[in-house]
């Protein structure tokens, strides 16, 4: 797994820090670091947290995703 | 009501098929892509009995749904083959749940086997990936390790304990949208 850390975006929140279970992230200097990339398990939900959206994972899999609203995705399409 | 709506009617639910009562559909009737509409149905439908059974039984509704899922998990597994051992049982856990639910078995980079011993408890993580519990939840806007989650724990121990013949446990390590961390304890 890769994870990469936007550091010019990262505002040092913490949050990942705190969120992440299996202690991914450590603050250094103020701007999260991915000290154990092995130990992330890809549920991502320090993407999901991330205010400044700093993060970025390789070589994740990604779950099958039946709860977007098809209409709502046929309406966003014709916006776009 | 017209008699030319009622005969279209008739004429949508009409067709030149020959179906004797020895056939067996050997496809689903639609197509997938066709009831992705059905699906969201039944997903907000899921969603709404599991929000109103929270509303109304509080903190009950978790042993409802844990029982209901734990009996479900009992009465599938009972037809796989009997494993005494966990890494076997947890391989036909995985053929029963195909096309539900896809999980691995996980390891933080310490530990050097799967199956962790710590503080007087033996474990193995499971990370859940594809879920339909949690595609529901994330449909119907509501959070996860509720009541929904519990038939999954349900129906896992279940599966396990009617497998194994041990007794388990599953708990809840942490949930995003993505994949969640859960520990499959073993009594």
């Amino acid at each position: 797994m890769e994870i990469h850390v936007d550091k010019d975006a990262c505002v040092g929140c913490g949050l990942c820090v705190k969120d992440c279970p299996m202690h991914v992230y450590e603050l250094q200097n103020n701007v999260s670091v991915a000290v154990r990339p092995n130990n992330c398990m890809g549920c991502l939900s320090c993407h999901e947290i991330c205010p400044a959206q700093a993060l970025e994972h390789r070589g994740v899999y990604p779950a099958r995703r039946h709860y977007i609203d098809i209409k709502v995705c046929e309406m966003l399409r014709k916006v776009i | 009501m017209s008699a030319g709506y009622i005969d279209e009617l008739h004429e949508a639910f009409h067709s030149d098929l020959a179906y004797r009562s020895e056939d067996i559909p050997l496809e689903c009737s639609p197509k997938p892509k066709e009831m992705e509409q059905t699906l969201h149905g039944v997903m907000k439908l899921n969603g709404l009995i599991i929000r109103s059974l929270e509303e109304i039984a509080g903190r009950g509704a978790n042993a409802v749904t844990y029982r209901a899922g734990k009996k479900f998990g009992h009465e599938v597994a009972k037809y796989f083959q009997k494993r005494e051992d966990v890494e076997g049982a947890l391989h036909e856990l995985s053929d029963l749940l195909r096309g539900q639910y896809s999980f691995e078995v996980w390891k933080p980079e310490d530990k050097e086997t799967f199956i962790i011993e710590e503080n007087g408890e033996t474990f193995i993580y499971l990370v859940f990936h594809d879920c339909i519990v949690r595609q529901t939840l994330r449909r119907n806007g509501l959070e996860q390790g509720g009541p929904l989650c519990q038939t999954l724990f349900g129906y896992v121990v279940g599966a396990i304990e009617e497998i194994t013949g041990r007794k388990a446990k599953l708990e809840i390590v942490h949930t995003g949208p993505n994949a969640c961390l859960k520990k499959l304890i073993l009594k």
